[in-house]
């Protein structure tokens, strides 16, 4: 899966053919196999009218097949030995079976084999878009389209799609078979399908108004329930069990009754419906038991007749809902498309990286006109450790992000090694840059499995070195299962500090040139703090370091270190020089070492 | 395991469905006229292709038209009569399954109202919410639409079993073979479905799970460049699932064609003997085509016994969560005296209430909880006199909980007792408790409605000249003279988005017209706006004032007031006293303070 995907629109259609490559030939084979089953089915009532009507009664053998009765023996073999009717009769159904588990078999393996593309698209495509994208969208929305879209489409294609091909099948071959035993009493048949289509058409268009009504109402009920039971200690504090008691009453009491209101005429559609039915088998015996009796029919004929009637009925009666199913599944395809359609980053080769990083008046701004960093320049020389310190809201994180290339100066440039970072494809960007965000995510597997996802083929020392450094090892080797602990929902819940060491393990993994951490200390006590800031300056060896804080003690041993306040560089130096310059680095410091004013005189 | 389930079966019937009793009982009529117009339509249809044969037999066999207008005018009689029991029936069952679905879930909902908030902590908000919306609408729609089918599949099968024993009993036979053929294959597809059905569902939430992963986790992967593991993870378990899908395709498939099949070989059987008895003239062609038409027509109530047994395992388990809710006891119940006489949750008996003073003594209390294994409280004692602010400090997931929980009455005690005003908290209601505490929470928690509707929580009486005096104790009234639409401004989930900031000062006003003898607040750690911490540090202030309260406490102007401090650290008390009297100790509430001290300072900076 490492194609990176061609930038085409896809629309509508698009998207679908998209999706079904790979499982349309599945999909096709099952549709045949749903053509043949439908066929050999109809062979049933044919052998079933021909014994009533030429071995039980007299009449001529009709042309189609008279070779086929020779060879079983003639009409008068047969009277005698009905039972090689029954064989026959078996081996169609023998043959109808295998098809028709191959129909249903072959469906159910196409539908799986298209999921697996579109999930495994929707997936692959969701990581590799951009985060300005990811921020503009909820994660309950994506997985929303990721989930239920994509099994709307799943259900439309693999039941509705295949039994409306099955019903027109059906529909054609069945006319066909009615046509041929007589046709006057077929267009009686066939002018109830019009009839059914449109009634059932016109109820679900009509009914759909008020599904969705309830459906919200149902909501609104569900939303009731929900706020009563996450604010139970305010309904609780306040006494207001009976005045919830009657808020919920009232709502499920207004939702049974719209309900029960829908569903008289939904039971009035029903029975409308089987007796619109019943009316077409009645007028169907009675008229074909004239054209019997005028002896334009045989009565094999119609019993026929009559089983291909009841074969045609089941499907028609299915179509209304069918066709009225479709919009809900074009909406769906297009929320779909939606995600497949944003442009995803262009990774580009992986390569290597050197040289000093530099920062020249780059400004930055999530939303438009408002700037989170405002002209800041800075150079880390190839080696050397820069440190930043802000309070909160000063920017800090900001450099980070537009280091590992999630976001892009809006103006000025950033450099490293004299190539601009817009320039660098993000493959190898992120190769070399060793990042550790401030709120890193902890996958849900092992912790093991969490450092070793930071870098390719690690050796478990590799994995025990790295969580030593980070003073996490121990920690670790604590819990029930050690490294293979898994974290997350049903496993263990890390602490904030233990994350944060987890997630330094793995930055410090990947031994990359560059390394980049943001606040990666700021959870972790003091003494733990100052030991592996003493592991750290041992690991650092050649490579080049930023490190952001807004603990002045995490920064202050750095060559050189940036005091940023509201996106502007405010002051920079040493520790030294920036103590002894009496500015906001100063000021931070003494706030961080202050004591309330009750204290200091005590001190 | 399997013992008690047994003996659990017998208690409550088939399926534990005896549970259900009290909820059908209401609905005897609707159920027995259901079951009649059933009844009475299955009837009419399992005649019905008597019709075919009598035309087959009598006028085509006989080659005349004479009666064939009554004949038709008969048939349509039947049709009708079947269709207007076949729209009560339907009907009925509708209503059934809604009323049913109505009762239960305004049962759960009720009875949950009278249950301790520990129940909501140990159970859950998610699962409690399935249990009271979702496995209601389970247990009401197979109870209502099994019986509903069930009824009309079996007189069509008593019926058609009937009318072909009349016809010939032997060509019956034929027919019939293919009955307990089906139900074996069925029943031991059935098994192998349901272990299958469980494995694709428990991979297909992974695959939710780690679409979740993926979209939260975007940020990291993309800086650890670890886009192509997580995909091949990803991979592995969509493969996984194309493949335990297709085992399950392949099982349900299975069953189908053979189903289908034996339904055949039963034509083939009567073709065959009917076949025979028809040339030797013992029935006549009409009688052989009823036969067929049965053959065929008895395929699908085997089907449906199989997937009703499967419905009933199914829904087994919805049925046991939901009496499990029901049933359960409120860890925090009044005595019937107490109930007597100060009322329930649903029908106080205010005139019986005595005021609240504010006087709250911890009596050698300890303390733990009901999922918990030791003790978080021993032999404690405390009093707190009327008007005493009490501040909890320390980390968080100490523990600072516990003693408001115990105060609430959230929880018992497990030994030793609380007071209030001097008597035994379990002594009075604790409806009549509550009704006494003003509770803010940390995370300030606005009902969806309007303002009006979230302030008359606190005093439904209120008119709006107090409700603006209330939001102005709090200087909340300019958050909500800048909404545009006043007091009738919709917050809540999709509602006005008000800062978590303006939220907390909507429920101190709540809070403020309760007018609470005690007062219980959660103060917010952060994410609050500076501009609003000015105006909440007031509105604190004012609400305390000349009220006994507790704050789990996370300011220094709010600690540093208190009239006694307890620091808690991993569950326990550890130190209690005064702001400067702690401060001496140099122990855990030093640190505490001067932590908290310089956070303040950064933060204001």
């Amino acid at each position: 899966m490492n194609e990176v995907y061609a930038r085409r629109e896809l629309k509508g259609a698009g998207i679908l053919s998209y999706l079904l490559k790979g499982s349309i030939f599945l999909f096709s084979a099952g549709i045949i196999a749903s053509l043949f089953v439908t066929l050999f089915n109809l062979l049933v009532p044919e052998v079933i009218s021909f014994t009533i009507d030429c071995v039980i009664g007299n009449k001529p053998v009709p042309e189609v097949y008279a070779r086929f009765v020779e060879a079983l023996g003639g009409t008068e073999y047969l009277r005698q030995n009905t039972w090689a009717l029954a064989v026959s009769l078996a081996v169609i159904a023998l043959l109808c079976a295998v098809l028709n588990y191959l129909r249903q078999y072959l469906n159910i393996r196409a539908n799986q084999t298209f999921m697996r593309r579109t999930r495994n698209k929707l997936f692959a495509h969701i990581q590799r878009l951009p985060l300005d994208w990811h921020n503009a969208h909820s994660t309950g929305d994506i997985i929303q389209r990721c989930t239920s879209d994509a099994d709307t489409i799943s259900n439309f294609i693999s039941m509705q799609l295949v039994t409306l091909f099955r019903v027109i099948i059906l529909i054609v071959c069945s006319l066909v078979f009615m046509f041929m035993k007589n046709v006057r009493l077929a267009l009686i048949a066939s002018a109830f399908i019009p009839l059914f289509l449109g009634y059932s058409l016109m109820f679900y268009a009509k009914a759909r108004k008020s599904f969705k009504k309830c459906d919200e109402e149902e909501g609104v009920l569900s939303k009731i329930a929900q706020e009563n039971f996450t604010g139970v200690r305010v309904v609780r504090a306040f006494g207001k069990e009976r005045y919830e008691r009657d808020k919920f009453e009232k709502q499920n009491k207004y939702y049974t009754g719209l309900w029960t209101g829908i569903e008289k005429y939904l039971a009035l559609f029903w029975a409308s419906n089987d007796f619109l039915a019943l009316v077409q088998g009645l007028l169907l015996i009675v008229i074909g038991t004239i054209f019997c009796v005028n002896g334009e029919l045989s009565e094999g004929d119609l019993v026929a007749f009559i089983s291909y009637n009841t074969m045609l009925m089941g499907p028609v009666r299915q179509l209304g809902r069918i066709i009225s199913n479709m919009s809900k599944a074009g909406v769906s395809l297009a929320r779909i498309g939606e995600i497949l359609n944003a442009a995803p980053e262009e990774y580009g080769e992986e390569g290597g990286l050197s040289g000093d990083i530099e920062f020249r008046n780059v400004s930055f701004g999530y939303e438009e006109g408002k700037r989170v960093l405002e002209n800041v320049s800075f150079t880390v020389p190839q080696g050397g450790i820069l440190g930043i310190v802000g309070v909160t809201g000063s920017g800090k994180s900001t450099v980070t992000k537009l280091l590992g290339g999630l976001f892009h100066a809006d103006g000025g440039e950033i450099l490293i090694g004299g190539r601009n970072i817009k320039d660098i494809s993000p493959a190898t960007l992120r190769k070399n840059m060793g990042l550790m965000l401030q709120e890193g995510y902890i996958y849900s597997r092992t912790v093991g499995e969490n450092i070793a996802l930071a870098a390719d083929g690690a050796s478990s020392d590799g994995i025990v070195g790295a969580a030593q450094l980070a003073c996490v090892d121990e920690n670790i080797r604590g819990f029930a299962n050690g490294y293979d602990t898994v974290v997350g929902e049903r496993g263990v819940t890390l602490s904030g500090g233990q994350k944060q060491r987890i997630a330094l393990a793995r930055t410090l993994l990947r031994n990359t040139p560059y390394i980049v951490l943001d606040d990666c200390l700021s959870a972790v006590d003091a003494e733990t703090d100052a030991e592996i800031r003493t592991n750290l300056k041992e690991k650092f060896g050649d490579a080049t370091v930023i490190i952001i804080s807004h603990r002045i003690s995490t920064v202050m041993d750095a060559d050189n270190i940036i005091v940023l306040e509201d996106g502007k560089v405010a002051e920079s130096g040493t520790h030294a020089a920036l103590m002894s310059a009496d500015g906001l680095y100063a000021k931070i410091y003494g706030m961080q070492t202050a004591l309330p004013d009750e204290l200091t005189g005590e001190a | 395991m399997k013992k008690f389930n047994a003996v659990h079966g017998k208690k409550h019937g088939f399926f534990g469905l005896g549970k259900l009793k009290p909820y059908i009982k209401n609905y005897k009529f609707l159920f027995v006229s259901m079951i009649v117009c059933t009844v009475l339509s299955s009837i009419v249809n399992t005649v019905l292709p008597l019709f075919q044969k009598y035309a087959i037999d009598n006028f085509i066999g006989g080659g005349t038209l004479d009666g064939l207008g009554i004949f038709a005018a008969v048939y349509a009689a039947f049709i009708a009569v079947c269709t207007v029991f076949d729209f009560f029936g339907g009907y009925n069952c509708c209503l059934i399954e809604m009323y049913l679905l109505r009762d239960m879930r305004s049962t759960a909902f009720n009875h949950l109202q009278t249950l301790s908030v520990d129940y909501f902590n140990v159970n859950g908000v998610g699962k409690i919410h399935a249990r009271v919306m979702s496995d209601t609408s389970a247990v009401s729609s197979v109870v209502a639409w099994d019986t509903f089918s069930g009824v009309a599949n079996m007189v069509y099968v008593i019926g058609a079993i009937a009318v072909m024993f009349a016809l010939d009993a032997l060509l019956t036979l034929c027919v019939l073979a293919i009955v307990p053929v089906t139900a074996l294959v069925s029943v031991y597809f059935e098994r192998k479905q349901t272990k299958l059905n469980r494995s694709v569902r428990e991979i297909n939430s992974r695959i939710t799970g780690a679409f979740n992963e993926g979209i939260t986790g975007v940020a990291t992967t993309k800086t650890l460049a670890a886009e192509e593991k997580l995909d091949k993870d990803f991979f592995v378990r969509t493969d996984e699932m194309r493949k335990r899908s297709n085992r399950l395709g392949h099982t349900r498939s299975l069953l189908w064609a053979i189903i289908y099949f034996f339904s055949s070989v039963a034509l083939a059987l009567v073709l065959w003997y009917g076949g025979i008895i028809t040339i030797e003239g013992a029935i006549k062609i009409g009688t052989l085509s009823v036969f067929m038409t049965y053959a065929q027509g008895l395929i699908e109530p085997v089907q449906w016994a199989v997937d009703a047994v499967s419905d009933l395992i199914s829904v087994k388990v919805n049925l046991e969560r939901f009496s499990a809710l029901t049933e359960t006891e409120s860890g925090v119940a009044d005595t019937p005296e107490v109930l007597e006489k100060y009322g329930d949750a649903f029908n106080e008996k205010r005139e019986n209430w005595e005021a609240l003073k504010g006087d709250v003594e911890f009596d050698n209390v300890t303390f733990r909880y009901p999922d918990g294994e030791e003790n978080v409280l021993e032999h404690f004692n405390l009093k707190v006199p009327r008007g005493t602010n009490v501040a909890i400090v320390g980390a968080t997931g100490a523990g600072k909980s516990t003693l408001v929980n115990l105060v609430c009455r959230f929880y018992e005690p497990t030994e030793g007792r609380i007071l209030i005003d001097g008597r035994d908290a379990r002594e009075r209601s604790v409806q009549w408790l509550h009704s006494n505490i003003g509770y803010v929470l940390q995370t300030p928690h606005l009902f969806s409605g309007t303002i009006r509707e979230n302030l008359l929580y606190g005093k439904p009486s209120a008119t709006d000249g107090e409700l603006w005096a209330a939001l102005k104790r709090v200087n909340a009234d300019k958050v909500v003279e800048k909404t545009d639409k006043g007091l009738d401004t919709v917050v809540g989930e999709g509602g006005n988005t008000l800062s978590t900031g303006e939220k907390q000062l909507l429920s101190f006003a709540r809070a403020i017209l309760a007018d609470p003898a005690v007062f219980i607040l959660d103060e917010a750690t952060s994410s609050i706006d500076t501009l609003s911490e000015r105006a909440i540090q007031d509105a604190v202030e004012k609400l305390m004032e000349g009220r006994t309260s507790f704050v789990i406490a996370h300011r220094l102007s709010t600690i540093r007031s208190a009239d006694v401090i307890l620091v808690v650290d991993d569950g326990k008390i550890v130190e209690s006293g005064k702001h400067s009297e702690l401060l001496k100790k140099r122990g855990c509430y030093y640190n505490l303070y001067v932590r908290q001290f310089r956070e303040e300072l950064m933060n204001k900076s």
